[in-house]
């Protein structure tokens, strides 16, 4: 892997985004992931890169196609269809075919919508949680004791959040970083489960009122999620899906006072 | 093939596309109306082009393309070609430990206005590539295809593109907090 750096020995800024952009050969990717592995400075950079990526692609969605207009090329897409159509029926029938075909075009495009949301986010929860395993950095509050972790982020967030008091078996809290989400502070608290890394997201509810569902798995990670009065709780870890659904339950539990 | 299956598979490739599109036309000519004649002319010069595609090729590069072809020789397409356009050539600048840390960057992009604001203020060339491979997710050798550039061209220029815009973002930095 002579290509993979430069003469400072950092990544080649092409070849990072290239590697960001998926365009390496696996053995070119495995070569940058080993520089990762012993280049704090380049793997922020690679983070930092992913996210930029992320934050440009949701920059460029602003300006979704108006669904009349949609509509309308639609149609432009059958022309000898709507001809025979309109030889054969009423202009009565025909405008309700065409308002149907309008109000189908719009729900199914919603429906796309969402599920890109959806897909958006769960990329940025896994590229989050990968960063957090790659960097090899230590969490900003490292800890074991929920007393040290839950009061680091006081001042840091918005909102506040409780820890349970007793963790699932063999489920030990690490410590916690601050992060952002579609562009919203986050605490983000690192748990092992079994030696699998957790990474599990809290954000405020309010912020986002369209609480779009998560796919359950990507990449071979499991992303689960749950919603209490005021928080989202996501987490993202390669562990048994069913182990990190007790965590997630012993987290949504604790933040409703019994 | 007949015309009518012709037209029902290239409908069957187009109408999933639809939604980008626009999206893409609207960031070409950065006006609704224009957008979608756009998109209305672009369909129908692919469709009557349909038997030049090469099936197992990118169609949405394909059709990007047509796009970007029908755009530029559009009255906005011409006024805009007018502007300078950057030349490609590489860089000479050392980037790679310049200026602040990436975690200054990680707080910046929090702030999805500024960003927002960057991609609006980025020069339309570096945009467009930058919406290709970020937002269409297309692969650099599509959008060679789409841009006819060099593959090599294409590189460097989402290279200095995601440079612009990390440079665009820094007088941010703080203002989020």
């Amino acid at each position: 892997m002579t290509q993979t750096t430069q003469a400072t020995g950092h990544l080649d800024p092409d070849l990072l985004n290239a590697f960001i952009d998926g365009e390496l050969s696996p053995t070119e990717s495995n070569g940058i992931q080993q520089h990762l592995a012993d280049c704090h400075p380049c793997a922020l950079r690679v983070l930092s890169a992913t996210q930029l990526k992320t934050a440009t692609a949701r920059a460029a969605r602003r300006f979704a196609a108006p669904p009349e207009a949609l509509a309308r090329l639609a149609a432009q897409l059958r022309p000898q269809e709507s001809k025979r159509t309109a030889r054969s029926y009423s202009f009565r029938s025909v405008a309700w075919a065409g308002l149907a075909a309008a109000l189908v075009l719009a729900l199914s495009l919603g429906g796309w919508w969402q599920a890109h949301q959806a897909n958006t986010l769960s990329a940025e929860l896994l590229d989050q949680h990968l960063a957090t395993l790659s960097s090899g950095a230590s969490p900003e509050v490292l800890s074991t004791d929920r007393h040290t972790v839950k009061p680091w982020f006081q001042g840091k967030l918005p909102f506040s959040f409780n820890l349970p008091d007793v963790l699932p078996a063999d489920t030990t809290l690490k410590g916690g970083n601050l992060a952002y989400l579609n562009g919203q502070p986050a605490a983000l608290l690192l748990f092992t489960i079994h030696k699998h890394e957790v990474s599990v997201f809290l954000t405020q509810r309010s912020g986002s009122p369209i609480a779009t569902p998560l796919p359950g798995t990507r990449s071979g990670f499991s992303i689960h999620s749950a919603t209490t009065h005021d928080l989202r709780i996501v987490a993202v870890s390669d562990v048994n899906p069913a182990d990190l659904d007790l965590l997630v339950s012993a987290i949504e539990q604790t933040q409703s006072p019994r | 093939m007949s015309s009518d299956t012709t037209s029902a598979s290239f409908e069957q490739l187009a109408l999933p596309l639809l939604p980008s599109l626009y999206s893409h036309a609207f960031w070409l000519c950065r006006n609704h109306a224009e957008a979608e004649d756009l998109v209305q002319e672009t369909l129908s010069k692919a469709l009557r082009a349909f038997d030049s595609f090469q099936t197992g090729t990118n169609f949405k590069a394909w059709v990007f393309r047509i796009l970007r072809n029908t755009f530029l020789t559009s009255r906005t397409g011409i006024a805009a070609s007018r502007t300078v356009f950057l030349e490609d050539h590489p860089d000479l600048l050392g980037t790679t430990d310049a200026g602040p840390t990436p975690e200054d960057h990680l707080i910046s992009l929090n702030n999805q206005a500024a960003v927002n604001q960057a991609l609006d203020q980025l020069h339309p060339p570096l945009r467009e590539v930058l919406l290709l491979c970020d937002v269409e997710e297309l692969k650099y050798k599509d959008i060679a295809l789409v841009l006819d550039v060099p593959i090599g061209t294409v590189m460097s220029r989402i290279s200095r593109a995601r440079r612009t815009l990390h440079q665009l973002l820094q007088p941010q930095r703080g203002e989020s907090l």
